[in-house]
């Protein structure tokens, strides 16, 4: 995995969850944010976010991180 | 071709939209045509023709030369049937010896002062004065030739396309008309009276330094060789004509391509087509030229590596080659690592099989197409917000609007020919809004009435959309019954709530957006109480890191109004290029397969997976910015790139070349050796529009007929290559015809269903969707419902977002990018022909203020800095921006414009924010390095081809 382009798909879903932080409660704007990348993300990304998320997912925004955990908990 | 008029008959005066018919008879023949309707044009439908001179059906009409006078049942004197109503039980007589003399005394005076060179002159053939000469009967010009006249009159040679005979003209007035009625721009007049009238262009200059943008609308419109192409003063007449469709912009014109053989003489807009109703712009009616330039790559090349010589191979070997190298790489890196790119350049056929070829060759989505980089949050947001990806109108349903709301385009460049239509409504009365930082043209439309200039700050579009629907929300001034009626209830109330809070009021919003709250508010009120109001945007709305958002926001405001589902109002992205629209509906996105139907979709995907015989995968593949990333990172090795050159028009051209690079195989089909050609292993010759068959849909839906003019000039159409390579991959492609490749579109595509070439043949055009429920098809969108959840549209929360991308003091300047009328997005085109004489070098407009800051002067050397690169443009110091802004072009790859546009983009579909880069500009004295490298490095290249060329003669 190279940094900057795990650097991009963290900087990614922080920016779709900013877009939509009106969306609802913490959740609903989750949920959003989860789609949208289930929609929309390649399967690479989507593993690599995962990854990410599962080591932490530091830089990832409260929504976005949230969104990511239930990302990984569907396809689990 | 169904045609309710003979498109290649000039009826003399426009056709009357009444329907209230009135009855005449015309020499004894009985005819019903409607109220308005001309004696002359009346006649012309009852096949009996008038003599005419002033007198063309794309004008009102003049009176002025006379000779269609006829005499009318108890009426005195002889009218001209030109400005004579039709009326009922009116009796008409066009032909007698009284009518006769009267027409050949004309026809001798203006012969009289006319050039008797009939046999030599450019119109011999084409000639209406020649024809009017012979249908009267003149046989004598008794005044002799010896007094005053104009036949020594100079030429204006000056326009690169056309020339300017003025000792032909007969000061008939159709040319100023023409540009005055037709183009909007009043570039021409008659000065002088009497004996001394002549055509003058601008404050009496030559036509290359007076207004005119040679759109060709006076040449068109000229009866004699006083105004007429270069190319058939070189060439003479055409002897045969093919209708087919513009290659440049959105607009989508059908042009005539007026033929000697297997050679254009001249592209001639064709009276016919339904988007552009016999206008044209500079470039589909003259730059024609780069189809035959020395530039065209004329045989398949392939080499190893990038640092080597092309060699000139045979079809069969570098489709080899390129197979090999792409089983190869997949074979070592997995089935994900190699994708394409589908071209807006390229058909609706093309851009399908390439698609196809991604998806079932190689066994992946990593499709992509340029719409990425201009028009995808427009598919994003109005598929959220009405439920289909594509504009809401024809483009005549302007002509019903009474106010016009434009955001972020700038139509009277990017996209000509509406513009003119656009301005031609604006002249009747509409009421104009244009949201734009820049002041843009349509904002001097001569005798424009009503008209509000919202200047705002880059990047600040959703704010401002947001403040103009808190402003109709609050003001009571919402479409109430359209909203409970067409709308989504939930959807609708916590939008309402949103929007209605105090932070999107324009008070607040005044100091992000620069705007006048007051003039927020006025904007508001005059689009929504106007009756009809219609929103126009470009990519000043989409290219920005909150587009698809501003895209939910138009479309909000449109639907909070009930400006939707009638002619007249609507949503109406500009699109760019010729087939943006159609690229994106032939599923060149990586999550959709064509027609918008998601690769998640398991219905769907089983039905495409029934015809191709292949599994297709659910997951979406990667956009093109994720493919750069991956390809830097090693996992991604191989790109087939048809028609399209990501190493000029992507940001942050470094991040670009880097990823090129990286690349172990870059297949570019194109017709030239474009900017990432010179990163690729395999050159596949491309052809341009006039050398294949196929379709193109244009900004307001239209499927309109590519045809064949020529053949390809390096023996193969596009779509054949595909389908070659195809074939060489394993993957078995057997099409014979692009109308093969349509009608397994149309089995596929529920919104292209009654789609065929034979309907096209028949209709001229077809507006999709064109299904059962809209047989052949639908002109405007949501009339009855949306193709959305119950059926109706959902409003969208747009929260405002700051883009991360500001002034600082650092980099103290917003950059804005644009277009230009004479060029043509990465100009690869327009660059190879004479269009250049209007703007052969992109350069940096800078505001008077910031300029004086700085010591910058007109022409003054500028490096460009961003937190991307740096570049260096000539300066022009201009007050179309606000101060604090500066603005580019991006037609020269050598201008390196997107070396300092940067990689951020829009939240939703990662399309770049070209239209915001924080800058810093100051006065150099040399070029960039960026520049230094890109000249040595396009010399190298343009020596390896060379090379090759050199090898090739050679060997045989």
């Amino acid at each position: 995995m190279s940094q900057s382009e795990m650097d991009r798909l963290v900087q990614m879903i922080n920016q779709i969850a900013i877009n939509n932080i009106s969306a609802g409660d913490e959740n609903a704007v989750a949920e959003m944010i989860a789609g949208h990348v289930q929609k929309f993300w390649s399967r690479r990304m989507k593993q690599m976010l995962g990854e990410y998320t599962e080591q932490g997912g530091e830089e990832l925004h409260p929504a976005a991180k949230l969104a990511a955990e239930k990302l990984l908990s569907q396809a689990a | 071709m169904l045609q309710h008029f003979d498109p290649n008959k000039d009826y003399g005066t426009p056709a009357s939209l009444s329907e209230k018919l009135v009855t005449l008879e015309i020499d004894g023949v009985e005819i019903s045509v409607p109220e308005g309707t001309s004696v002359m044009r009346a006649a012309a439908l009852a096949d009996i023709n008038i003599p005419k001179l002033c007198a063309t059906d794309n004008l009102e009409s003049f009176g002025s030369c006379r000779i269609c006078a006829v005499q009318i049942e108890g009426r005195r004197g002889t009218p001209a049937s030109c400005t004579t109503p039709a009326e009922a039980g009116m009796k008409v007589t066009t032909q007698n010896e009284k009518l006769a003399k009267l027409r050949r005394n004309i026809m001798e005076l203006y012969i009289s002062d006319h050039p008797l060179d009939c046999l030599t002159c450019p119109a011999n053939g084409d000639c209406e004065l020649q024809d009017m000469a012979g249908a009267v009967g003149l046989r004598e010009v008794r005044y002799g030739f010896d007094g005053e006249n104009h036949l020594d009159a100079p030429k204006d040679t000056s326009n690169p396309y056309f020339t300017f005979d003025a000792s032909k003209c007969i000061v008939c007035s159709r040319c100023v008309r023409a540009c005055s009625e037709v183009q909007g721009t009043f570039a021409l007049t008659i000065d002088g009276r009497g004996f001394d009238s002549k055509v003058a262009a601008g404050q009496n200059e030559d036509f290359l330094d007076s207004e005119c943008v040679s759109c060709g609308a006076c040449v068109q419109a000229c009866p004699t060789a006083t105004l007429m192409e270069n190319s058939v003063i070189e060439m003479g007449q055409p002897e045969h004509s093919v209708v087919t469709t513009c290659a440049y912009c959105g607009v989508g014109c059908s042009f005539k391509a007026e033929m000697k053989g297997d050679q254009v003489v001249r592209m001639v807009p064709y009276k016919g087509g339904e988007a552009n109703h016999g206008h044209s712009c500079v470039k589909g009616r003259f730059a024609f030229g780069y189809a035959t330039h020395k530039d065209r790559i004329r045989a398949p090349m392939i080499r190893d590596s990038i640092d080597q010589p092309w060699k000139e191979v045979s079809w069969e070997e570098a489709i080899g080659f390129a197979a090999r190298r792409l089983k190869e790489i997949q074979a070592e890196h997995g089935r994900e690592s190699i994708g394409g790119i589908t071209s807006s350049r390229c058909t609706n056929e093309e851009t399908y099989l390439v698609q196809k070829l991604i998806r079932a060759g190689f066994g992946n989505n990593n499709t992509d197409t340029c719409a990425r980089v201009c028009h995808s949050p427009t598919g994003y947001g109005l598929k959220q917000t009405l439920g289909e990806s594509a504009g809401t109108q024809t483009f005549d349903s302007v002509m019903q609007s009474d106010c016009v709301l434009v955001i972020g385009a700038n139509p009277t460049d990017a996209h000509p020919v509406f513009g003119s239509l656009m301005r031609r409504r604006l002249r009747e009365g509409a009421s104009l809004i244009v949201a734009d930082p820049r002041h843009i043209d349509l904002l001097d439309t001569p005798h424009l009435n009503d008209s509000m200039h919202l200047p705002l700050r880059p990047g600040t579009n959703v704010a401002l959309v947001n403040a103009l629907a808190h402003v109709v929300v609050t003001e009571g001034l919402e479409d109430k019954e359209f909203i409970a009626s067409r709308c989504e209830g939930d959807a609708y109330s916590k939008w309402r709530d949103f929007i209605s809070d105090e932070r999107h009021s324009p008070e607040h919003m005044e100091a992000v957006t620069g705007v006048a709250a007051a003039d927020i508010r006025q904007a508001a009120r005059t689009y929504a109480t106007a009756g009809n109001a219609a929103i126009y945007y470009g990519l000043g709305v989409t290219e920005h890191s909150q587009g698809s958002t501003m895209v939910m926001g138009i479309a909000n405001l449109a639907l909070a109004t009930g400006n939707i589902g009638r002619e007249g109002v609507g949503v109406n992205p500009l699109r760019g290029q010729n087939n943006v629209q159609g690229s994106c509906d032939m599923g060149s996105f990586p999550h959709e397969l064509p027609g918008y139907q998601h690769v998640a979709d398991p219905v769907a995907r089983g039905r495409f997976e029934a015809v191709w015989g292949v599994e297709i995968d659910h997951e979406p593949g990667l956009r093109i910015p994720n493919m750069f990333d991956a390809a830097i990172a090693g996992q991604f090795r191989a790109m087939y790139v048809q028609g399209e050159d990501i190493a000029q028009s992507d940001p942050n051209t470094q991040h670009v070349e880097q990823a090129l690079r990286a690349l172990d195989c870059l297949i570019v089909q194109d017709i030239f050796l474009n900017e990432t050609a010179k990163f690729a292993h395999v050159l596949l010759p491309g052809s341009t529009f006039l050398e294949k068959n196929g379709t193109f849909t244009n900004a307001e839906r239209r499927i309109n007929r590519v045809r064949k003019v020529m053949p390809p000039i390096a023996g193969k159409e596009d779509w054949e290559v595909t389908v070659e390579l195809s074939n060489a991959l394993g993957y078995p492609m057997n099409y014979s015809h692009p109308s093969e490749i349509m009608d397994e579109i149309a089995s596929l595509t529920p919104s292209f269903k009654n789609v065929s070439y034979e309907k096209l043949e028949q209709e001229g055009s077809l507006q999709w969707p064109c299904n059962d429920e809209h047989p052949v098809g639908s002109p405007i969108m949501h009339v009855e419902n949306f193709p959305i959840g119950d059926g109706k549209a959902h409003f969208a929360i747009t929260e405002f977002v700051a883009t991360t991308e500001r002034s600082s003091r650092r980099y103290p300047l917003l950059l804005t990018t644009g277009r230009i009328l004479s060029q043509y997005n990465v100009g690869a085109q327009t660059r190879r022909t004479d269009n250049q004489a209007w703007h052969d070098e992109d350069i940096l407009e800078v505001h008077p203020h910031d300029a004086e800051e700085r010591g910058i002067k007109d022409g003054d050397w500028l490096g460009i800095s961003s937190r991307a690169g740096h570049t260096v443009l000539r300066a022009l110091v201009s007050e179309r921006m606000q101060p604090g802004v500066v603005y580019t072009t991006f037609h020269h790859p050598h201008s390196g414009a997107n070396v300092i546009t940067t990689d951020n983009s829009d939240w939703a579909t990662n399309c770049p924010e070209y239209k915001v880069t924080a800058v810093q500009v100051e006065k150099v004295t040399q070029p960039s390095e960026w520049q230094k490298n890109f000249h040595d490095n396009h010399e190298r290249q343009q020596s390896f081809l060379k090379e090759a060329a050199a090898a090739a003669a050679e060997a045989q």
